[in-house]
């Protein structure tokens, strides 16, 4: 080997071994956050959630806190103050500044009351245990350890569900019913969680492109009535339902629906097919809605059916401007 | 009476060729469109880098501000996958054997007392760590050139990812234009042909022909999300048919093993007429 190759190999080798080595350090600091294997199966916190979750939601609140479009909507629709300045004075949560990501899942049969569809919500972030932990013992919560956990539990005074929250790992509280977090911190410990349910992980990894998305098994929304009965008893049968969406500038939005078989994944599209063609007849005169139509797509094969549709910032734009007193421009978004 | 010398083993057959080889695969014309092409990303990332640092947005989409991570991620796509490492590997894949031929070399390599096997593989070795050490590090410089220190932390392990599968892509394309260098009698036509042709329509043709292309498992690898302006890539990115991770490393590795194999095979069976 000649002293010019071996010149070239030095170097090459020493870019590669700087960056790295540089990455490998910055990513040990930072405590190597997305360290999951190939980085696309879905947030770390699925292994909190319950196995048969029927509902999955995932928001990245940091991302839309800082997108384009909250701001323009923040100006456009001011929120109240008042309560989230309460709120952080009570908890010390900056909900704007303070939350990374909230993954939310309900789990059990939503038809057979609220003890069985029991709510439980992961949230990321910078959190101040002790003034969390004052303000649950200051209105007459227990806080007791489970499993080594920092355990805040509340009754409803007129007897309604028993509402819990855990420190379960540094920046990440679960909150939600009693059984559903003490279940949450079994899960996670043992293997009966979410991260079993190859079919609920394939559709979290496939939905989770999105900085917000919903999974749900269809049965579990029409069951808890999020569903009118007559839409419901005429659509064709639907396993799983996706919605992923990018909020930044504007919104970008796929939709995704799993059918039980080919027949009824065609059936659907074809249903979808002729609401679309209605609803583009009912918007040709409008230009802002027909922005929308145009973006939308309709598609999927076996048995998927796809939506997608784009909202560019534009259009949101539009509508603030359709809502602004005629003379009055909102105010600019913030930088 | 000496005793005669033992002939080299294969792998020190092809440790020998590799030597040989990656000097003359380095400092060849070829080398230069190597630098050019993974350059330009390089070079784009620094403009992006000067504009961003002048406090102008480099990109935007949709009216928004893109980060830094998202650009490296659609220049992982756009550049390095969907044509710096297919070119790459039927450039040197298929120019392995046929160089030697072209130039009447062939010759004076087989004459050698090592197998013709090892010369294939002592060259592809050499092919795989020149291409590397050229992409690889080009990768890194783009990488800390678009994304902000502090990001580091949170992407980090997706750009480990991409060198990894920059690598496998480069070895299978690789392995696989060894096997058409050296079975084919106009191998460059038949790479271009499977690159540009066959690998494009197959992905976009619904069904299981994608799964006959390289470019199916080395994307099913890929950490970021596949970039597109508008809701067309949306709905492509959430239809892709990703497979899972372990049957795209173990297929692609079956891939490089299986193409390598044969491609030995062909070099020790294979006749090579030299045009006169």
């Amino acid at each position: 080997m000649t002293k010019p190759t071996r010149l070239f190999l030095f170097v090459s080798g020493g870019i590669l071994a700087a960056g790295l080595g540089t990455g490998l350090v910055a990513a040990y600091v930072g405590g190597f956050q997305n360290l999951t294997l190939f980085a696309a199966t879905g947030p770390d916190e699925l292994a909190y959630l319950p196995a048969d979750a029927k509902v999955v939601a995932f928001a990245n609140v940091r991302e839309i806190m800082a997108s384009e479009l909250h701001q323009k909507l923040q100006a456009l629709v001011p929120r109240n103050e008042n309560g989230l300045a309460r709120f952080q004075e009570e908890t010390g949560v900056d909900m704007t500044r303070d939350v990374d990501y909230v993954l939310a899942a309900i789990g059990g049969d939503l038809a057979a009351g609220p003890e069985q569809g029991r709510p439980l919500v992961m949230a990321h972030g910078h959190f101040d245990n002790v003034r969390i932990e004052g303000l649950v013992r200051s209105k007459g919560g227990m806080v007791e350890d489970y499993k080594g956990i920092r355990f805040l539990k509340a009754t409803e005074p007129n007897g309604g569900m028993d509402m819990a929250l855990a420190f379960v790992e540094p920046g990440l509280i679960a909150m939600g019913s009693d059984a559903a977090v003490r279940q949450a911190i079994d899960g996670h410990s043992g293997s009966a969680n979410a991260t079993g349910n190859a079919e609920l992980t394939r559709l979290v990894k496939d939905a989770s492109d999105g900085n917000a998305w919903v999974v749900a098994r269809f049965d579990a929304l029409s069951a808890a009535g999020k569903i009118p009965p007559e839409v419901a008893q005429r659509l064709p049968a639907i396993n799983w339902l996706t919605l992923s969406g990018h909020v930044n500038g504007g919104i970008s939005l796929a939709a995704r629906a799993e059918a039980r078989d080919d027949a009824a994944a065609k059936n659907l599209r074809d249903v979808l097919q002729g609401i679309l063609a209605l609803a583009k007849l009912q918007t040709g005169q409008r230009a802002d809605l027909t922005a929308i139509m145009d973006s939308v797509e309709l598609g999927g094969e076996g048995k998927n059916v796809s939506l997608g549709l784009s909202v560019p910032i534009e259009v949101v734009d539009h509508l603030a401007a359709l809502r602004t007193p005629t003379g009055v421009t909102p105010p600019p978004a913030a930088p | 009476m000496s005793a005669r010398p033992v002939p080299p083993t294969f792998a020190t057959g092809a440790v020998r060729v590799f030597s040989l080889s990656l000097g003359e695969m380095l400092w060849s014309r070829r080398t230069v469109f190597l630098l050019l092409v993974t350059g330009a990303p390089v070079f784009l990332a620094l403009v992006a880098r000067i504009v961003q640092g002048s406090g102008v947005v480099p990109l935007r989409v949709n009216g928004a501000a893109v980060d830094g991570g998202s650009i490296f991620g659609m220049m992982i796509w756009v550049f390095f996958l969907r044509f710096i490492v297919p070119v790459l590997g039927v450039f040197y894949g298929t120019s392995l054997i046929a160089d030697e031929v072209e130039d009447r070399t062939i010759t004076y390599l087989f004459t050698r007392p090592i197998r013709r096997g090892a010369v294939l593989v002592g060259k592809y070795l050499a092919y795989l760590v020149s291409t590397t050490l050229v992409v690889l590090p080009s990768v890194v410089l783009v990488y800390f050139l678009l994304v902000p220190l502090g990001q580091v932390a949170r992407t980090f392990v997706a750009f480990a990812v991409d060198l990894g599968l920059l690598a496998l892509g480069l070895a299978s394309y690789g392995a696989l234009f060894a096997l058409v260098g050296a079975a084919l009698k106009r191998p460059l036509v038949s790479g271009l042909v499977f690159v540009f042709g066959w690998e494009q329509i197959a992905l976009l043709v619904p069904g299981y022909l994608k799964k006959f292309t390289i470019a199916y498992y080395v994307q099913g690898l890929v950490p970021h999300a596949m970039p597109s302006e508008g809701v067309a890539t949306l709905l492509q990115s959430v239809l892709r048919d990703n497979p899972p991770a372990l049957v795209c490393i173990v297929t692609l590795a079956a891939v490089v093993g299986a193409t390598l194999w044969l491609g030995v095979r062909a070099v020790e069976s294979r006749e090579y007429v030299l045009d006169q």
